[in-house]
């Protein structure tokens, strides 16, 4: 085993040393209010960063993840080695996969959301591929019969009665990729990790429960704004008859 | 500490393969000086202690959580909280939780594999609970009605049916487990991570062999998770899938 | 009306054949057939006979591989495949209504792909909202918030959107319970008799076959027809042991459903009103076919049968002992008038046309000489009208 203090325990003192916010941070006690108070602006750069990071990793995996659930959708074939493969990129952890493209997009935001994007597409690929499996086969057998062209059918019935559970996919992968992209930081990728790893140190707990609370903050609201969407989308769900 | 050197590296990018190659095999001078890094004693060693967190972390995740699932799941009740849990757990920022730990109580192994428990529970909770209580109704029925216990009802019919559903959330936090042990130096265990979180020590090169390992690690779990599902899926019900 | 001139095609098979090519066997094998227009052909079968394959070759679901079938003069073949089906009418069992699409929206699929606008569309949903007899205001609710049997009218209602010439119907009341599927039956064929499309309807029952068709084409296994003909036909004369064993062998039952009491050559019972003497009524219930005599009034309404006691007198009383229970309406089919006798226990029904003057008396021995008579074969084959309720 080697030595603790040749790897990442060391403490940087600057960082307490250059706030304000007196005894409380001095101490390092669990929550510093006035802390907070007097640094919120620090957090406004870190939270755009995490926004672009987890906006552009849940869009691209979404259109990818799209693209080949309508052609394995088309091609039944194609399917298992969508699933296979999707399924590798999705068990890599994002933080190995990071250096994994450091020989190709070295160290930056874009090798974050790659990582970010590649982890995204299974979740979103197999909901998508469920929801269009999952719509009746009588339906698209009346679509057909009763003159839509293949894309008509697709378009026009597959795809919208699939909007529940492609939403439900979108949900799970941007919760998900939120957490996930606090880890950006290793990449030199920016976003709310910036504030729970500060140079070497980690050991801030005021900054990381701030940081951690904007990512679980900004989780719920994506959560609930596709949630939203999804109802919006999908009128028909909200309407039964109770018998 | 060396300069990162960005913009020559897709150029050098087979090279830096084979410094990671090196790394892993023979190990390489610390980029701090002196003392030598890497080598396979070195490798087996933090891949081990990741392999023995992450089967710990698992291992306590099940214990909790699955009984539990088990228990919601054949009385059907307490949906809300079970999937709720699912949904939550996938919010809860990996980094901040570890870093939040090694700082408000301390690094160390068990609180290491507190952890990355907290993480394991609420897959297995859910997915559990989603199994057990979709299990048709009617086996049920038919189970109670020849006179099978409530325990036994759960043991023969419910568990052998949601086997498949339950693996899935046993996967998602092993995988959820393995990939937050690579960032555990934090906490003062060092796993295969310490090659690429300490860049400061490992250079470059530990960083790609490190984030090799890892992957490789976890692919390699994922496919011993995957087997031991389809070992456990009764053969009536991969018929049914086939 | 400019549109009455295209309401309803001939549809005509030629040779029609499907092999499938991982079967060894042949779907359907040289089917040559003509419904005419307006009129509804039943394909009727055992399972595995083809018949959905024959149906769904006409609006190419199916590809036939050799043969041709033509609407009018034009070849199915010609043309793109989802064109085609814009102008068919397509009813199947499990209706297939979009989930996702209100009711109005549903049954202006069609219109909407053929670039309706959208008024037009809309008039055109509340149009045949009405003619299936649902309120307009379903128009805007989801197919889930419907009946099955609601959600089938509204299949029917796509289906006549564009008011195609010929309609495909395959098992469409298959999923209804049987007193809802005999009141759709009865609905569409009221709708039908106003619309006269040209229908082809899968069915495997043959009582529903023999009910809504106007021609049935019985086919077995193998694709092949093992009979062409019109419902009497197939009752009267079933072309082979399988026609034969496939109508069953209550097939001369179903042939009452096919025949209208006044078809019938009723019996005559002797009349009398109040007040006429006895005498001569006696004397006609000795030699009368019915040995009873019917007392009516002046408008030839039966009122009783007279007994023996009431003519013991000199006078025809002006109330029998026996009232003129059951009365059969002349326009009802001859299995329900024979139900009826049956039921109440008499020998003998006065029949009563729609102004309830009596036509004749009914008989069960009427029935069954009609059934046996060769004669009767002749006047139900000459019949032109169908009963269809």
């Amino acid at each position: 085993m080697i030595e603790p203090a040749t790897s990442f325990a060391a403490i940087d003192q600057s960082f307490f040393t250059d706030r304000s916010g007196g005894g409380c941070i001095q101490e390092n006690k669990l929550f510093c209010p006035g802390w907070v108070v007097d640094n919120y602006d620090r957090y406004v750069d870190p939270t755009l960063q995490h926004l672009v990071l987890v906006g552009s990793a849940v869009v691209g995996g979404f259109l990818i993840a799209f693209a080949l659930a309508i052609l394995a959708h088309r091609h039944r074939f194609l399917q298992t080695p969508f699933l296979a493969g999707t399924g590798i990129l999705y068990t890599i952890p994002s933080i190995s996969f990071f250096f994994l493209l450091l020989p190709i997009t070295g160290r930056g935001p874009l090798t974050a959301i790659i990582a970010l994007t590649a982890f995204n597409l299974q979740i979103i690929f197999r909901n998508i591929t469920n929801g269009l499996r999952n719509v009746p086969p009588n339906v698209t057998e009346a679509a057909t019969g009763i003159g839509m062209t293949r894309s008509q059918v697709l378009w026009r019935v597959e795809i919208p009665l699939s909007m529940p559970e492609i939403i439900a996919g979108l949900r799970i992968a941007t919760v998900s990729t939120v957490a996930l992209a606090t880890l950006a930081v290793f990449a030199n990728g920016g976003g709310l990790g910036t504030e729970i790893v500060s140079g070497s140190n980690i050991t801030f707990k005021t900054g990381i429960i701030v940081a951690g609370s904007i990512a679980v903050i900004m989780a719920i609201v994506f959560d609930g704004v596709l949630l939203l969407t999804g109802k919006l989308l999908a009128p028909w769900q909200r309407k039964r008859v109770i018998t | 500490m060396i300069a990162p050197g960005v913009a020559g590296l897709p150029i050098g990018a087979f090279g830096l393969f084979g410094d990671a190659f090196n790394f892993v095999f023979s190990g390489r001078e610390a980029e701090t000086g002196g003392v030598t890094v890497g080598g396979t004693g070195q490798v087996i060693d933090l891949a081990t202690t990741q392999l023995e967190v992450t089967v710990f972390a698992l291992a306590v995740a099940i214990v909790l959580a699955m009984p539990v699932g088990l228990w919601l799941g054949h009385r059907q009740k307490g949906e809300f909280l079970a999937v709720s849990a699912g949904n939550a757990g996938r919010a809860i920022p990996e980094l901040a939780l570890i870093a939040l730990m090694a700082a408000a109580i301390g690094v160390g192994m068990v609180n290491l594999v507190v952890a990355l428990a907290i993480l394991g529970i609420p897959p297995i909770l859910t997915n559990t609970f989603v199994g057990i209580s979709q299990v048709d109704r009617a086996s049920v029925e038919a189970a109670r009605g020849m006179g099978m216990t409530e325990f036994a009802i759960v043991r023969k019919v419910e568990l052998p049916l949601a086997v498949p559903t339950i693996m899935g959330g046993v996967r998602t936090a092993g995988i959820n487990i393995i990939a937050t042990a690579t960032i555990a130096p934090l906490a003062g265990i060092l796993t295969l991570g310490d090659f690429i979180i300490a860049r400061n020590v490992y250079g470059d090169a530990g960083v790609l062999a490190g984030a090799v390992l890892v992957a490789l690690m976890a692919l390699a779990l994922e496919g011993t998770l995957a087997a031991i599902q389809w070992a456990m899926t009764s053969r009536g019900l991969k018929l049914e899938r086939s | 009306m400019a549109e009455e001139s295209v309401s309803a095609s001939p549809v005509r098979f030629e040779s029609v054949t499907k092999r499938y090519p991982d079967a060894d066997s042949v779907a359907v094998e040289d089917l040559t057939f003509e419904v005419p227009a307006g009129e509804i052909c039943v394909l009727v079968g055992p399972s595995g006979c083809g018949k959905t394959t024959a149906l769904r070759m006409v609006n190419r679901t199916v590809e036939m591989t050799s043969g041709d079938i033509l609407i009018g003069e034009r070849s199915v073949k010609e043309g793109d495949a989802a064109r085609l089906r814009r102008e068919i009418g397509y009813v199947i069992q499990q209706i297939g209504l979009f989930p996702h699409r209100t009711i109005a929206q549903n049954i202006g699929t069609v219109p909407a792909l053929l670039g309706w606008d959208k008024e037009r569309i809309r008039a055109r949903s509340a149009e045949l909202l009405d003619l299936i007899g649902l309120d307009p205001e379903y128009g805007d609710r989801y197919p889930s918030q419907l009946s099955g049997g609601q959600q089938q009218r509204v299949g029917v209602a796509r289906a006549l959107a564009v008011d195609p010439p010929v309609m495909l119907m395959d098992e469409p009341f298959g999923a209804i319970d049987p007193i809802n599927r005999g009141r759709l039956q009865n609905e569409f064929l009221r709708l039908q008799s106003e619309l006269r499309k040209t229908i082809l309807f899968v069915t495997h029952d043959v009582d529903e076959a023999i009910k809504m068709g106007d021609r049935v084409a019985v086919l077995k296994k193998g694709g092949q027809l093992a009979q062409f003909a019109t419902p009497t036909e197939l009752l009267m004369e079933p072309a082979d042991d399988f026609v034969e064993d496939f109508v069953g062998a209550d097939r001369a039952l179903k042939r009452l459903a096919l025949m209208r009491v006044r078809d019938v050559d009723l019996w005559t019972a002797p009349l009398a009103q109040a007040g006429d003497p006895c005498e001569p009524v006696r004397t006609a219930v000795s030699a009368a076919e019915v040995p009873y005599a019917l007392l009516v009034d002046g408008e030839q309404r039966p009122i009783g049968w007279l007994s023996e006691r009431d003519l013991a007198g000199e006078k025809v009383p002006s109330t029998p002992d026996s009232a003129a229970d059951p009365l059969i309406d002349s326009d009802s089919v001859l299995r329900d008038g024979l139900a009826t006798l049956l039921q109440s226990g008499a020998l003998y029904a006065p029949v009563i046309d729609a102004r309830g003057r009596l036509t004749g008396v009914l008989s069960v021995e009427i029935v069954s000489d009609f059934l046996s008579s060769g004669k009767a074969a002749e006047s139900e084959l000459a019949a032109t009208e169908r009963p269809h309720d």
